[in-house]
């Protein structure tokens, strides 16, 4: 049997605004990346010297520090031997933080390593940060140039989806409420005020048919995990979180496929959770709690469609119907999700893990899913172009 | 027919493709009406834009074709909040559009187009910049 990875410490910051200060002096990424390793460590109960490599999601393009995780490996005062690395992959940079550190401790390289990430934007403004982020989201000759932003892409989908299946409108701007609903029970949350659906559909077009409420706002945010080996984590007496699964599937297209097709089926999804879970030896029904990265309503709707959670068409209203809650019978998104919790997309995924990593451990308070024995989280890239599943359970 | 309609745009292009000795072909044929394509001279595959490799078989035998400019919309979205480049231009339509010949693309909407033209015809259309071309679609009345 291979050896497995654990979580064994965690921590973050509360989503919100970091880069730009509402008074006084800013902070740098390096300073709010201190703030996470030293919470994630301290609850690992280890130090400096235990780390054995630091996995780095890629920062983006709006932190004005370059080679970011050589950089804080110094600042930190880290010698690795396993390694050293930035990682990147789109929505799914976050994951890939993740999932890099996990195989550096179950390929037997490292005993004990730091995954770390820090997304800084709100320095930059909209616009700018638009011009950069097209060039992301599609061929930058062929589609970038007609100002395909990346949420652009959802909004497609969600107004195919409202055509396709004649779905109420309301029942997509529900997915908001929910999210909002559990926002409100999660301090790491960035919105946290009431929503209803009538201030959902009312709010301003952002990409039509989504507007304010059913689009990520903008935000920072920073996250710290301590992976270790399984056998290191039961040794150490404390709580602890096991990786018992992972999947992943790239469908070979970025962004549309350039033959016509089902653009919602989403199949890279059902492809890598069914991978996820045989490598777990689970079924979806053992999932208690799904940590989905959905930038937009739509998204979440499509991905527990693709999932298997509901039939396809059927996502949106029973969403609206409750299914999704926290005290639902599958509970998605129980943080709020990267509309409400916030979503500073190079460590969104990171923030899902620290999600499933609460609701594991019991300590998700008001929002806590009930008998909560398997979480399972998905960060995406493209519009579900692939997507990276992990299976997490508590450790014993 | 397969001559393209042409729509004046005022300005140059917002955020210009860049054109390279390959691609030089499809941007020089757009600008005189007609949306080009690769096809795979080995397999047949078509795709859109054009490549300089077949996706379905690897090969690099390539004849350039000429897509007729009918299609149906699959879906679009009007971008409020847009990027710097774009500003002036906001709010804006861009849709995916399934053409007859068998390939989806993306691509800025001209005219009048709703919720109900999900599935309706569109032309494919040459939208003409001062500083050069690119390709866009519009709803085709009904009726």
């Amino acid at each position: 049997m291979s050896r497995r990875a654990a979580i064994l410490g965690w921590s973050a910051v509360p989503v919100g605004t970091y880069q730009r200060a509402r008074d006084g002096d800013p902070m740098l990424e390096h300073e709010l990346a201190v703030d996470v390793v030293l919470g994630a460590a301290s609850m690992a109960g280890i130090g400096r010297d235990d780390i054995d490599g630091v996995v780095v999601a890629h920062p983006g393009d709006h932190t004005h520090q370059g080679y970011f995780h050589t950089f804080l490996t110094a600042h930190l005062g880290i010698r690795a031997q396993s390694t050293v690395i930035q990682v990147l992959g789109n929505g799914m940079t976050g994951g890939h933080a993740f999932d890099t550190a996990v195989l550096q401790v179950t390929s037997g390289r490292a005993e004990r390593v730091l995954s770390v990430g820090v997304h800084f934007e709100t320095g930059i403004p909209t616009s700018r940060h638009l011009d950069y982020s097209i060039r992301l989201t599609g061929d930058v000759d062929f589609q970038s140039v007609f100002g395909a932003v990346p949420i652009a892409w959802y909004a497609m989908d969600a107004r195919r989806y409202l055509h396709e299946h004649r779905v109420p409108r309301a029942a997509l701007a529900s997915v908001a409420v929910k999210n909002r609903e559990h926002a409100i029970r999660n301090p790491l949350a960035q919105y946290r005020t009431p929503i209803t659906v009538e201030e959902v559909l009312a709010s301003r077009p952002i990409v039509e048919p989504l507007g304010l409420l059913e689009v990520p706002g903008r935000a920072d945010g920073a996250v710290a995990l301590v992976i270790v080996s399984e056998d290191f984590a039961r040794a150490s007496g404390r709580p602890y979180v096991l990786v018992r699964g992972r999947g992943f599937e790239h469908e070979g297209l970025h962004m549309l496929s350039d033959r016509p097709n089902d653009a919602l089926a989403y199949t890279t999804l059902r492809t890598a959770s069914g991978r996820a879970l045989a490598d777990a030896g689970l079924a979806l029904d053992d999932v208690s709690t799904f940590q989905l990265y959905a930038p937009c309503t739509i998204v979440e709707v499509l991905a527990t469609e693709g999932l298997g959670l509901f039939p396809r068409g059927s996502g949106a209203t029973a969403a609206a119907d409750g299914a999704t809650r926290f005290d639902g019978r599958r509970p998605v998104n129980t943080c709020g999700g990267a509309l409400s919790r916030g979503h500073p997309p190079e460590v969104t995924p990171l923030y899902d893990v620290i999600e499933a990593i609460h609701q594991l451990t019991g300590a998700a308070g008001d929002r806590q899913v009930r008998d909560c024995g398997i979480a399972l989280t998905m960060s995406e890239l493209g519009k579900l172009n692939a997507a990276m599943v992990h299976i997490l359970e508590a450790g014993s | 027919m397969t001559r393209l309609a042409d729509v004046r745009m005022n300005g140059g292009r917002p955020f210009p493709p860049r054109v390279s000795a390959f691609t030089r072909p499809f941007w020089d044929a757009l600008a005189d009406g007609r949306l080009t394509t690769t096809r795979c001279a080995e397999c047949g595959g078509l795709g859109f834009p054009p490549r300089n490799l077949c996706r379905a078989c690897w090969s690099r035998s390539l004849d350039w074709v000429t897509l007729a400019p009918g299609g149906r919309l699959y879906s679009f979205t009007r971008v409020h909040v847009a990027p710097g480049a774009f500003r002036a231009d906001a709010p804006y339509a861009i849709g995916m559009v399934d053409l007859d010949d068998g390939v989806r693309l993306m691509c800025r909407l001209v005219g009048e187009v709703g919720h109900d033209d999900l599935d309706a015809r569109i032309e494919m259309l040459v939208l003409h910049y001062e500083d050069g071309p690119l390709f866009g679609a519009r709803v085709v009345p009904r009726g």
